[in-house]
C-alpha cells in the first residue's frame, strides 16, 4: 500500500464498514432457516459465518478500544503500512472483481458451532460494527503507526493498529463475498426440493 | 469557486446572511466524492455530516425485517443532503443514505454548523427555516402516502418533478410511492398526465 492521508485511510475504512452493516441488514429478512442451513456438508450456514466473524472481533475490538482510549503518541498526518499487515490485508481482501481465490482454513477456536441463535448473532455483529464505525471516529486522535496490537493466533506477533483495522475489515468483507455465495447456494437447494416436490 | 456561488444563492433563497455570517460559513466546507452504491451513513449511526450535491443522486431509505425497503428521499444537484433528522437532532439515524450514482458533494460536519449557530442568531434563524421547509415538504408527503391512489402518487410525482424519472432508477421510485414496481411500469405506460 502506498503512504496515503490518515483521514482518507479512516474514511474508506468507515465507508467499507457502512456497506458491510447495509448487508447485515438485508440478513434480517431473510428467512430464518435459510440464515441455518449449510450450502454442503461440513460448509458454514450464514449464521456459522458472521459468529465465526463475532469471534474475532471479541478478540480485536477490546484491544483497539484500549488503544485510541490512551493516547500515547500524535497522529500522523500520512499513514504507511507496515510489511506483514500489508501482506496479511492483501491476502485476506477480496479480488478487485469480487472473487475469493485463496481458501483458509479456521484456527480452531475460531470455528463456530452449529448450534445458533440467528438474532443473537446478528444483532451482537451489528453491535460490534458500530462500535467499530465508533473506534474508527476514535482513532483520528491517535498514532496508528506506532500503537500495535498482537494478532489473535500469536501475541508475539503485533500489527500496527492502522493495518489491525485494514486486516479486520478485509476479513468482514472476504467473509460477506462467502455469505452472498451461500445464501445462492442454500436458495438453490430450497427450489429444487421444491420442484422435486412437484410445487 | 463557482460551487460555493451556487451554494450562496441557494442558502440566500431560504433567508439572507450577511456577508461575515455567509464567509464563515463558506469557510466550513470540504469537497468530497463518492463512487456509486457508497453508503454514506448506516442505520443505527449518528448523521454528523451536512452535504450539498454538486453531482449525481442519493437516497435515504429504511430496511426492516419482512417488508419491502422504503425510500424516504432522494436528493440531487443542487440541494442539501445528508440524513435530516439524525443531524438535527444528533441521535441514532434509523435510515440508511447511499449514492445511487458517482456523486460530488460540498461537506460539513454538525459540530461545525453548530458553532456558527451559537455564534449567529441570524445563522440560527437560516437553520430553522430550512428545518421548516423540509417539515413542510416531509408532511405534505405524509399526506400523499396515506390517502392517495397509487395513480395520483404517480401523478402528483411527475407533475412536481418530472425530471426525477430520467435520472431514477424505476425500481427506486416505485419504492418511494410505496407501490409495486410492475404498478409503476403499467402507470408509466398509461397514464396520460
Amino acid at each position: 500500500m502506498k503512504k496515503i492521508k490518515t483521514t482518507d485511510l479512516l474514511e474508506t475504512l468507515k465507508a467499507d464498514s457502512r456497506q458491510i452493516i447495509l448487508q447485515t441488514n438485508y440478513l434480517f429478512r431473510e428467512d430464518p432457516e435459510t440464515l441455518q442451513k449449510q450450502p454442503e456438508e461440513g460448509k458454514w450456514s450464514v449464521a456459522q459465518v458472521i459468529e465465526h466473524l463475532n469471534s474475532y472481533g471479541r478478540y480485536y475490538l477490546p484491544l483497539i478500544e484500549v488503544s485510541v482510549s490512551a493516547p500515547k503518541f500524535p497522529p500522523n498526518e500520512f499513514y504507511k503500512a507496515g510489511w506483514l499487515g500489508d501482506y496479511f490485508t492483501n491476502t485476506m481482501k477480496p479480488k478487485n472483481n469480487g472473487q475469493i481465490t485463496n481458501k483458509m482454513q479456521a484456527p480452531k477456536n475460531h470455528r463456530p458451532s452449529r448450534d445458533l441463535n440467528n438474532d443473537v448473532v446478528l444483532k451482537e455483529f451489528l453491535r460490534q460494527e458500530h462500535l467499530l464505525l465508533d473506534l474508527l471516529d476514535r482513532a483520528e486522535k491517535v498514532n496508528l503507526e506506532k500503537n500495535r496490537i498482537p494478532i489473535s493466533i500469536s501475541r508475539f506477533i503485533k500489527l500496527q493498529l492502522g493495518d489491525t483495522f485494514r486486516f479486520l475489515i478485509a476479513h468482514h468483507q472476504r467473509h460477506f463475498v462467502q455469505v452472498n455465495n451461500t445464501l445462492k447456494g442454500v436458495k438453490q437447494i430450497q427450489s429444487d426440493a421444491l420442484r422435486l416436490h412437484g410445487v | 469557486m463557482e460551487d460555493l456561488k451556487v451554494l450562496y444563492d441557494f442558502v440566500n433563497r431560504v433567508h439572507p446572511l450577511k456577508d461575515e455570517e455567509w464567509n464563515e460559513f463558506a469557510a466550513i466546507w470540504v469537497p468530497v466524492s463518492y463512487k456509486r452504491k457508497a453508503v454514506l451513513t448506516a442505520a443505527g449511526e449518528t448523521e454528523r455530516h451536512l452535504y450539498f450535491v454538486l453531482e449525481g443522486v442519493q437516497r435515504a431509505f429504511y430496511v426492516g425485517s419482512n417488508h419491502p425497503e422504503a425510500t424516504i428521499v432522494f436528493t440531487y444537484p443542487y440541494s442539501f443532503s445528508g440524513v435530516a433528522d439524525s443531524f438535527l437532532t444528533q441521535q441514532a439515524s434509523k435510515f440508511f443514505l447511499e449514492t445511487i450514482t458517482a456523486s460530488k458533494m460540498l461537506r460539513t460536519t454538525y459540530h461545525q454548523v453548530q458553532q456558527l449557530m451559537d455564534k449567529y442568531h441570524n445563522f440560527e434563524r437560516w437553520v430553522r427555516l430550512s428545518a421548516s421547509y423540509s417539515l413542510k415538504g416531509a408532511l405534505e408527503r405524509q399526506v400523499e402516502l396515506s390517502s392517495f391512489s397509487a395513480e395520483e402518487k404517480f401523478k402528483t410525482l411527475l407533475t412536481r418533478s418530472p425530471h426525477v424519472l430520467q435520472i431514477i432508477p424505476h425500481k427506486y421510485l416505485a419504492s418511494y410511492l410505496g407501490i409495486d414496481p410492475s404498478t409503476f411500469s403499467k402507470l408509466l405506460a398509461t397514464v396520460r398526465l
